[in-house]
């Protein structure tokens, strides 16, 4: 599965939202569910799913999928 | 503990909840992704999921709790409704009509933190002296147990308070037990003064011992300092799962049938191999392992004995073998006295579960049966689903532990009867020993009741055994007319308030003391007409005419006040098919509108010496009954 497949399914899984929702330009402000909770659940969803440590700078900056991708290949999980 | 790798494939497979607990109980930590399939899994098994509803008030985070919760519910068979109060200790939703009342919580779940509870608490208790330690323990106490009067006064289900471990060690570090000025010492006698005013002054309330549960996952795995900082959730994902699995497991003591008997079997249960095969000598029972294992499990299963569990033997093999390890092993723990019932033939485990449950006058659907056989297992769970089944693990380490995540074991209220549970059963073996005896000698029922030389005490509305007394109307199912269940709040109001009579009664005889066994209550607000509301009666004393001395002790009072009808009512269930005759055969007839009435006139109680049993009755301070007023 490329990588922003993988993102988007964990990000449905974890907002409990249709895949369909989210796109490579998502971002929190674009859904209601991605609220402050959720994006912690988001971040333990991402750390799990890629065999990762985010520290909490991260927290604050992976809230949009751009962001996100961009951060999972600078870790080289592209 | 180190914990084995979660293989989720094989967890999807798994076909029973006990099943999918027991895996999860010795895995590692499901992964959020894992935890939606699991649940899943298991709320699709049988039986079906009940709802549980849960209030939670809390000064912290608490949201990201819930996939947790869910995941615990559906490894109960509880679909979990959570209601997350408004952030912030709000007293709001202690009012009538607020979010939370009207939720209608089975438990309303209180996540607090020190400082909440006193604004010293910001800085460190060990700058303070002993005396002022004491001074700011009674402040807080007091302060604690305004908010928890304050959602006790309205319906939010049982509370379950918690107050949250703190995140860093002792203040004086290694040195502090040493210290007069102990922060640990002085926090475990506030938990302890905790849980003694909860236990003595605040009905249907808990204190959930969050230290414990640090205790169990270490407290790099309780805390996750970047939610913590970032969120204000404190709960790393053990501690998530492990509060979690505790609340939900508060819900299922509450929410089923009262467990109330450990059926056990022996072999590769009580101790490794089989006796039968393996020789006396040749079971794994003592300090080598595997043999230290079991002896572990058995010494386990004094705790749940303390806590007012039944234990009982159902196992098939030749008794005599059995006999021989439970009198004569070394390093047998459980000896015949523990045992409430033995069934050790080679009859079918169903028929011997039934049998049992015959003798001690329960409920199939208060047993919980232990055994390591697949075929036993299978057996029970499809012969008498009402019967929890719980399979001795196949890995003796993990035998020790196999009862302690039974969420049914665990107690909710804990009084002096149910610890003397285990004597008192074998005190009624005894009795049913000297009833056959008088039997074959053809002395009779009669001669021996009497020889019993029993006495009863009766109590009105006295407010000292009450948690006993609610105890009795949501655990009886058999001995009682109308089923009606009632809360320690509601048996206290009925206790105050001067148009009802709540009596109890308690019997001794030649053997031992029963304890309270028998619960009556009557609603007096009609003049000259007592209501009975609730007539019930634990099985443990059937038989001995007790039930019909009690009463007739209850109408002499009522005749006396003035009272010249008592109206009834029996409400059939499945189970209380023992009480269909009783109001008939006491002087009671059934009315057009299938209501029971008894006109004290015409058929005035009896004299206390047509019962074989002495009855003193304490009147005093019996505010239910208005001699005079009602006349």
């Amino acid at each position: 599965m490329d990588l922003f497949a993988t993102i988007q399914q964990v990000i449905a899984t974890t907002l409990k939202v249709s895949p369909d929702k989210i796109t490579r330009e998502t971002s929190e402000k674009d859904l209601v569910a991605w609220d402050s909770i959720a994006h912690v659940n988001l971040m333990m969803a991402l750390e799990q799913a890629f065999d990762l440590y985010l520290e909490v700078e991260e927290f604050l900056q992976l809230t949009s999928v751009p962001a996100i991708l961009q951060y999972l290949r600078g870790q080289g999980k592209a | 503990m180190s914990k084995r790798k979660l293989e989720l494939d094989k967890l999807l497979g798994l076909e029973t909840r006990d099943a999918l607990r027991r895996a999860l109980q010795h895995s590692a930590v499901p992964t959020l992704a894992q935890i939606q399939p699991i649940t899943e899994r298991a709320a699709s098994l049988e039986p079906a999921m009940e709802e549980f509803r849960l209030g939670i008030v809390r000064s912290y985070t608490s949201d990201l709790l819930d996939p947790w919760l869910d995941l615990a519910g559906a490894l109960e068979g509880l679909d979990v409704k959570t209601y997350h109060a408004p952030y912030g200790l709000n007293l709001e939703e202690a009012r009538a009509g607020s979010n939370l009342v009207t939720h209608a919580p089975d438990i309303t779940l209180m996540l607090l933190r020190r400082e909440d509870l006193h604004p010293a608490l910001v800085r460190p208790v060990v700058e303070l002296t002993a005396g002022e330690q004491a001074a700011l323990s009674s402040q807080l106490l007091d302060r604690l147990f305004a908010i928890i009067n304050a959602f006790r006064t309205h319906r939010v289900g049982h509370l379950v308070v918690t107050i949250l471990p703190q995140q860093a060690g002792p203040a004086l570090g290694v040195y502090d037990p040493q210290s007069e000025r102990s922060e640990t010492t002085w926090w475990s006698a506030l938990k302890a003064e905790i849980g003694r005013r909860l236990h003595v002054a605040v009905e249907a309330a808990l204190f959930l011992d969050l230290d414990d549960v640090m205790a169990q996952v270490g407290r790099d795995g309780f805390f996750d300092p970047r939610l913590w900082y970032s969120a204000l959730f404190p709960f790393a994902p053990a501690a998530a799962r492990e509060v979690s699995r505790r609340v939900v497991g508060l819900g299922a003591a509450l929410k089923f049938p009262k467990a109330k008997v450990i059926a056990l079997d022996v072999d590769n249960t009580l101790w490794g191999g089989i006796v039968g095969e393996d020789g006396f000598d040749g079971i794994a029972l003592g300090h080598e392992y595997p043999g230290n294992a079991y002896l572990a499990f058995q010494r386990r299963l004094l705790d749940f004995q303390q806590r007012g569990f039944i234990l009982v033997l159902c196992s098939k093999n030749n008794s005599a073998d059995v006999e021989q390890v439970l009198n004569t092993h070394p390093h047998q723990v459980l000896k015949p006295e523990h045992f409430a019932a033995m069934r050790i033939n080679w009859d079918p485990k169903t028929d011997n579960l039934v049998a049992l449950a015959e003798e001690l006058n329960l409920g199939l659907d208060s047993f919980i049966f232990v055994d390591d056989s697949d075929y036993e297992c299978a057996l029970v769970r499809r012969e008498l689903p009402q019967v929890e089944v719980v399979q001795t693990p196949a890995r003796p380490v993990e035998v020790p532990y196999c009862l302690d995540q039974v969420s049914r074991l665990e107690l909710l209220s804990l009084t002096a009867e149910d610890l003397r549970k285990t004597e008192m059963y074998a005190q009624e073996r005894v009795r049913r020993e000297l009833r056959k005896n008088a039997k074959e000698s053809g002395g009779g029922l009669n001669s021996y009741l009497a020889s019993l030389e029993m006495v009863m005490t009766v109590g009105i509305d006295e407010p000292a055994p009450l948690k006993r007394l609610a105890q009795m109307t949501q655990k009886t199912n058999q001995f009682n007319l109308t089923t009606r269940r009632y809360d320690e709040q509601q048996m206290r109001r009925m206790i105050d308030a001067p148009n009802c009579m709540v009596a109890h009664f308690s019997l001794k005889d030649a053997f031992g003391d029963s304890g309270i066994v028998g619960l009556a209550l009557f609603d007096l607000s009609e003049p000259a007409v007592a209501e009975l509301d609730t007539f019930l009666m634990s099985c443990r004393v059937i038989g001995r005419k007790a039930e019909s001395a009690f009463l007739n002790a209850l109408l002499k009072l009522l005749a006396a006040a003035g009272v010249r009808e008592v109206l009834a009512d029996h409400l059939p269930t499945p189970k209380n098919g023992l009480v269909t005759n009783f109001l008939t055969d006491h002087g009671f007839s059934v009315g057009a509108d299938g209501r029971f009435r008894r006109n004290l006139n015409a058929t005035p109680p009896l004299p206390d010496s047509v019962y074989p049993i002495a009855i003193e009755v304490a009147t005093a301070g019996t505010p239910g009954i208005r001699i005079g007023e009602m006349v």
